[in-house]
């Protein structure tokens, strides 16, 4: 009888000291930033030493330090030309820049054709007053004002895509219109996390997740014994406290939400956010949020912020007409919408 | 006849005992979901702060005493003052679930609420959307 009990202590111990062993393998470790692209980065990958998570850290600062730098269309960097200086050349000359630029144009250039036109790099005209007026809005409550139509109207006449002259054989951009600005805010963050998560991973990232200010990018599945797929929770935007969390795996895959509850200010009582849409020119009102699920995070980015300035039926039928490409919608009384193989990344 | 024998009994005492030893095991080594706040100044973790403290509580930490949390008695916490220009900081909103996270650019603070103890099966390894 003795033996049969300690035959049961031994496999219990057993398995046990195997789910030990398990999770020794690789360990998990973490890293924030909060100096580019004016959000938070953050890093969550396994590894199995801390200086290899630390090298991949770097090798993935440094990397988005430069798109940080080139995407910018506030600061001026020394030596450099970013969208910035295209802007500030706008009606003056065309500004020779780096392929980085060339290429992330091209791909706005791609993402304003899919969408027609609600996502749009050369909305810039029309942003600028809402950031401005947000901004004021923001530091003076009591005084915080609307733009005026005639003025949004009068900016939206220079914000034709068509007309930026991307030139590639001279690697050149110009705006011939002075009045015209690049904002390339809504594809910039996500454009960089893809070409920056590539990178990780062509310098042996197997198991990895980034996201750069929400735009999120999944390299492999975690590196825990298991295997198991990434789990990202998606914030209830009718329920800011930390409740009722959406989960979703993720296995080399992207994604990114749009809502309006984290850049707004407040006029008269109601809140005005920062996505701005094309032909209202004011906030867009169809959703609280919107996600959008397809394994490269910059065609995320630009769907999210156009899926977000659609009527559901549009934004529907643009989603699911895409290879790989699933979203989830919630509108204003909490009511939630998907597209048709959205659930099966639900983990609960 | 007699129902059990002596030695059955044992063998029931000893599965008893061993579930029992198992069970406190299992409990205090998975079944943990409590969290703890961790606020970093620039990359450097300045603060962690219980969440299941029952506590209420105003603070500010001291590399930067114009950023204001409040702490709450059901186990979250929020950016609740800061003297930034954007706000985007206090409009996250209460956090309390592991994964979140906040923070405030412009003076350089971020809130992330993490697992006391073993990272559990259900955990999101990070939360994005607020």
């Amino acid at each position: 009888m003795i033996k049969k009990l300690i035959a049961v202590f031994i496999i219990i111990t057993l398995i046990f000291s195997l789910a030990a062993c398990g999770k020794q393998e690789k360990k998990r470790y973490e890293a924030e930033f909060l100096l580019l692209f004016d959000t938070v980065t953050q890093i969550v990958g396994y590894t199995e030493t801390k200086e290899e998570f630390a090298a991949q850290v770097d090798l993935i600062y440094e990397s988005l330090k430069e798109y940080h730098q080139l995407y910018d269309i506030y600061n001026n960097y020394d030596g450099i030309n970013n969208i910035k200086t295209i802007n500030d050349q706008a009606g003056i000359a065309p500004v020779k820049v780096d392929q980085k630029i060339i290429d992330l144009l091209l791909f706005s250039r791609e993402a304003f054709e899919l969408t027609d036109g609600k996502v749009n790099a050369a909305f810039g005209a029309v942003l600028k007053i809402w950031h401005d007026y947000r901004d004021a809005g923001t530091e003076n409550p009591e005084n915080a004002a609307l733009p005026e139509m005639t003025l949004l109207q009068e900016a939206s006449g220079h914000t034709d895509f068509e007309q930026v002259i991307i030139d590639e054989e001279n690697a050149t951009v110009y705006l011939p219109d002075p009045e015209m600005s690049l904002d390339v805010g809504a594809i910039a963050k996500g454009y960089a996390t893809e070409q920056v998560g590539r990178l990780a991973e062509e310098n042996g990232m197997t198991s990895g997740l980034l996201s750069v200010g929400g735009n999120v990018r999944a390299i492999g599945v975690k590196g825990d014994s298991n295997g198991t797929p990434w789990k990202v929770g998606i914030q209830n935007p009718v329920d800011q406290n930390g409740k009722d969390l959406n989960k979703i795996r993720l296995m080399n895959a992207s994604l990114v939400t749009s809502g309006i509850y984290e850049r707004f200010y407040i006029v008269n009582g109601k809140s005005y956010h920062h996505i701005i849409d094309p032909i209202t020119l004011f906030p867009a009102e169809y959703f609280l949020s919107v996600t959008v699920l397809c394994p490269d995070s910059g065609l995320a980015d630009a769907l999210s912020t156009s899926i977000f300035n659609m009527p559901y039926e549009q934004g529907l039928a643009l989603i699911e007409s895409l290879p790989e490409t699933e979203a989830l919608w919630v509108f204003h009384d909490g009511q939630r919408k998907s597209s048709s193989k959205f659930k099966d990344s639900i983990a609960e | 006849m007699k129902f059990f024998k002596r030695t059955d009994l044992i063998i029931i005492v000893g599965i008893l005992a061993v579930s029992a030893v198992s069970w406190v095991v299992y409990q205090s080594v998975f079944a943990e979901d409590q969290s703890k706040a961790e606020i970093y100044y620039y990359s450097e973790l300045v603060e962690t702060v219980d969440l299941n403290s029952g506590e209420e509580r105003t603070f500010s930490i001291p590399q930067e005493e114009n950023v204001i949390f409040q702490l709450y008695r059901d186990g979250s916490i929020a950016f609740v003052e800061s003297d930034c220009p954007d706000k985007v900081c206090i409009h996250a909103g209460k956090l309390k679930t592991v994964g979140q996270f906040a923070a405030c650019l412009p003076n350089g603070v971020m809130v992330k609420i993490v697992p006391q103890k073993e990272r559990d099966e259900e955990d999101a390894d990070l939360v994005i959307g607020n």
